[in-house]
């Protein structure tokens, strides 16, 4: 069943002079197993919206349903646990998060808090290490003394390793290098495609939108300015010239194609794809 | 955490909030010493009304102020019930079998919870009113005098001013890692003793390494920018005393004296 956001409103530091409205009456519905992109400018209430997700906010206003059950300003904590090992969320660099002695234990923390025996949780968390490319010879290392790219893989580890049926991450890819970014986009695609796990990623990098996922949601001043599928997005050049968005490069190379007078009408992703339209065209 | 209000600066607009940081200072020193003096619960009945009409001139409500007490209760409860088994002067209120309460604990006890009161609201007030920066400011040029006597008053300075600029960041940081540890199953309300020393862990060791972490940050960033603490430099921002602030201290050194007069008398 999908995520389900009913006139859900956020308001930070309710009652003092602080007070701030991050969300404003959201109504969102996003789709079980597929991978969604939610974007915005910053302080638009992306980390806000996510946070919902877990419980680890609960609204000011509205309610939030996720996998059968209802997130409202009322909520008991108590019953939150056990959604919390549903929907995995992942913060903005997750790297902050390590403090176990070895990487291998460091990742086993989550599920251990699940009620996992010691052995499971290894076993779930050598998966979770495998499927982030971590060593096996990195296992008994101190997670402190990884490089940054290595850190934020282990760290998300942390979260696969319990298992959640829905995986929410707030920037995953920032501050890594190209390379590193793509593998851990290809990543979350294979968990989608593969595992059929519900994918949220909060993102910047639109190449990343435009590969990776499947629908894209825009926030705006705490509100929902869109949501659409990715391909539907960025087929209208509209969107992004409105919310100031560069789009990715094979988009903008269509775009010029089509103010030199060659139209491509087919959705391709990739540079290659693009080139091969392009030949097709040239030689009829 | 969000209710924590102790030492939080409140960017109000008020007539107290524009006033030199010296002289806040001075005059909260002042009162507090006015606090210390013997002077009976009349003594105590003046300062409470300078200190609220203060509150009320800076426009600050006293929920607010109030609020800053929380962290305090524990304190004064714990005194109350230290005071009850220790004290066993005045009249007799309860008695149960061969133990009995005593009415000069509540009575000690209201003594201490009442200076306690005033202290935190004066300090509230000064904090609340003033800028963290122009805090560290005041503190500065208040030390200088005492240069003579080999007082490092801009190193000092310098201290606190990065101590008071790195909380707002620490409490940040602290719900942000408690949040990230929540996502992975921690508890930091339930579970046996053994999970809560493990949820305290998870969330001290990646406080401390962020901390250590941003503190070298701090350092090579202050060193590339060529900070040399015994250095001269200018500043952006100069003080000056107005009228407001002479009244201010008057008034404070009014109420001092009135004080030492009730405590003679
Ligand atoms: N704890 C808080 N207290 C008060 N205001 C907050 C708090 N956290 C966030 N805000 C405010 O809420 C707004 C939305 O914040 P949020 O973190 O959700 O933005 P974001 O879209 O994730 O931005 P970014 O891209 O920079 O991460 C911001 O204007 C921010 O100042
Ligand atoms: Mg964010």
């Amino acid at each position: 069943m999908p995520i389900r956001f009913e006139k859900v409103s956020h308001v930070y530091s309710d009652g003092s002079p602080f007070t701030y409205a991050a969300l404003k009456e959201i109504d969102l519905e996003i789709a079980e197993g597929k991978l969604t992109a939610i974007i915005g400018a910053t302080g638009s209430g992306k980390s806000t919206l996510v946070q919902h997700l877990n419980a680890l906010l609960l609204p000011s206003n509205g309610k939030v349903e996720v996998l059968d059950r209802i997130i409202s300003s009322d909520e008991k904590p108590t019953k939150l646990k056990s959604l919390r090992k549903d929907v995995g969320l992942v913060f903005q660099f997750p790297e902050y998060q390590l403090f176990e002695e070895t990487i291998l234990k460091d990742v086993a923390f989550g599920p251990k808090n699940f009620e996992f025996t010691e052995e499971e949780a290894n076993a779930k968390a050598k998966k979770a290490l495998a499927m982030v490319n971590i060593d096996p010879s990195y296992y008994e290392k101190s997670p402190l003394d990884l490089s940054g790219g290595q850190k934020r893989r282990v760290a998300i580890a942390g979260i696969l390793a319990m298992d959640p049926k829905i995986i929410v991450l707030d920037e995953p890819t920032a501050g890594l290098d190209p390379q590193g970014a793509k593998a851990m986009m290809e990543l979350f695609k294979e968990l989608n495609t593969k595992y059929g796990k519900t994918i949220i990623i909060v993102s910047h990098d639109m190449e990343h939108v435009f590969n990776y996922c499947d629908d894209v949601v825009v926030l705006e001043h705490g509100s929902v300015r869109c949501h659409l599928s990715v391909d539907q997005f960025f087929k209208d050049s509209k969107w992004c010239e409105e919310l100031h968005i560069i789009p990715p490069f094979v988009i903008q190379a269509k775009q010029m194609l089509k103010a030199k007078g060659i139209e491509i009408m087919a959705d391709v992703k990739t540079v290659d794809d693009l080139a091969y339209e392009i030949a097709k065209k040239v030689k009829n | 955490m969000g209710s924590f209000t102790l030492g939080k600066y409140l960017p109000l607009n008020s007539c107290i909030h524009k006033l030199d940081p010296r002289a806040k200072i001075i005059a909260m020193l002042i009162v507090l010493i006015a606090i210390f003096l013997p002077a009976g619960w009349l003594g105590y009945g003046l300062i409470a009304l300078c200190v609220v009409s203060l509150i009320f001139l800076a426009k600050l409500s006293l929920k607010f102020v109030l609020k800053a007490m929380k962290p305090m209760m524990f304190m004064m409860v714990f005194l109350l019930v230290v005071n009850i088994f220790v004290i066993k002067t005045g009249f007799v209120i309860v008695s149960l079998g061969s133990f009995a309460i005593y009415s000069d604990a509540f009575i000690q006890t209201l003594y201490i919870v009442v200076r306690l009161v005033l202290m935190i609201m004066i300090t509230t007030a000064l904090t609340a009113t003033t800028k963290p920066l122009d805090l560290t400011l005041g503190i500065e040029d208040l030390l200088k005098p005492f240069a003579r006597f080999k007082v490092p008053s801009h190193e000092i300075a310098m201290l606190i001013s990065i101590a008071l600029r790195f909380i707002p960041d620490l409490i940040e940081e602290t719900q942000r890692i408690m949040k990230a540890q929540t996502s992975r199953g921690v508890d930091l309300k339930e579970g046996k003793l053994k999970e809560k020393i493990m949820a305290i862990l998870s969330l001290i060791v990646p406080l401390f390494v962020s901390a250590f972490q941003r503190a070298e940050d701090l350092a090579n960033a202050m060193e590339a920018r060529g900070y040399a603490p015994g250095a001269a430099r200018t500043r952006y921002k100069v003080l000056k005393m107005e009228r407001n602030d002479y009244i201010l201290l008057a008034a404070s050194g009014a109420l001092v004296i009135a004080l030492i007069i009730l405590s003679i008398l």
